[in-house]
């Protein structure tokens, strides 16, 4: 089902709840995936997605669809991402390092986790970028958005993101190696 | 790890995991949640909006600009005002010596001034004072 058809379908009272299910069923695999990158923990993970889409259901009928649904969809996922590990930091009054820290250890402990040793790597190298660094980076690596989209979701400018992401390529890179 | 290590050079994979169906079950989940969540209707005038938007913003424009054309006219008029109600004689003619460039019409204001006789009080100044001046810059001694 199009965007604009769930839309004008949830906008209908008679409607809504089978507009929002299509909903949920065609973009909670990206948001899912998008989240658990940033958390690394299936259960954080699960439960902001769920999060997010209860957000989507309260304010999608004041959507202004001059933006595409999916990229309101990975803003509203990134600032929850942001928000909680933000918060985790501020309720154990943990540095930076120690959250990265916390996240590698489950990397290496979760059952839910299945990659070879340079993968692992990856991921351990990805913690040790700043949290916006590794938003960029996974949203053009993995989800292999544009980066007009990517601005459009971040409120960056493109050549804001494309410094980031060199930059962000050039330190996982150097972390590999040094390892 | 090799110095030559590309990122380019390794496949992707997501090496994340989630248990068994759980996309199955999630919309489920979620619906159950948003039964009790209630949402937020649009208010009355969010459908019209947006074209209404695009139609005000060039009239607020013109309205502002026309606010800041005749708020600019009256301040000019109040301004002209002020000025010559609010300055004393004593200023205006201390500001002209000073500073004003003469032109011929000053001069030949000045000419019809010179006929008549200057009294000490139309010099606004003591004899004493007026010669100790003339004495001071040698005037006398300075053929015209």
């Amino acid at each position: 089902m199009e965007d604009k058809e769930i839309l004008e379908k949830f906008a209908n009272p008679d409607s809504r709840n089978v507009a929002f299910n299509q909903l949920v069923r065609k973009y909670q695999q990206k948001i899912y995936w998008h989240i658990r990158k940033m958390v690394i923990d299936h259960d954080d993970a699960d439960d902001l997605t769920q999060e997010v889409f209860i957000k989507v259901w309260k304010n999608l009928e004041n959507f202004r669809q001059d933006a595409q649904l999916y990229t309101w969809l990975y803003r509203i996922a990134t600032n929850e991402c942001l928000t909680f590990l933000s918060s985790k930091r501020k309720k154990f009054f943990l540095p930076i390092n120690d959250v990265a820290a916390e996240l590698t250890e489950k990397i290496d402990s979760s059952p839910n986790i299945d990659g070879d040793e340079i993968q692992l790597k990856l991921q351990k190298a990805l913690l040790k970028l700043p949290d916006k660094q590794r938003l960029v980076f996974n949203m053009k690596y993995y989800d292999e958005l544009k980066y007009e989209e990517m601005s459009e979701i971040l409120g960056t400018s493109v050549g804001a993101l494309k410094a980031s992401y060199h930059h962000a390529v050039k330190k996982i890179e150097e972390f590999i190696k040094r390892d | 790890m090799k110095d030559d290590f590309k990122l380019s050079d390794l496949p992707k994979r997501n090496i994340y995991e989630v248990p068994e169906k759980y996309f199955d079950r999630l919309p489920a989940q979620i619906m159950e949640r948003t039964a009790g969540a209630g949402y937020s209707p649009a208010p009355w005038y969010a459908a019209a909006w947006k074209p209404l938007r695009l139609a005000l913003a060039p009239l607020m424009l013109v309205l502002v600009l026309g606010v800041l054309y005749f708020a600019n006219l009256n301040n000019k008029a109040d301004q002209q005002n002020v000025n010559l109600a609010g300055i004393q004689d004593e200023d205006i003619l201390n500001y002209l010596s000073t500073y004003a460039v003469l032109e011929s019409s000053d001069f030949a204001e000045l000419q019809t001034v010179s006929d008549r006789e200057m009294t000490s009080e139309f010099l606004n100044v003591s004899s004493k004072a007026a010669e100790e001046e003339l004495e001071y810059y040698q005037l006398d001694t300075i053929d015209y």
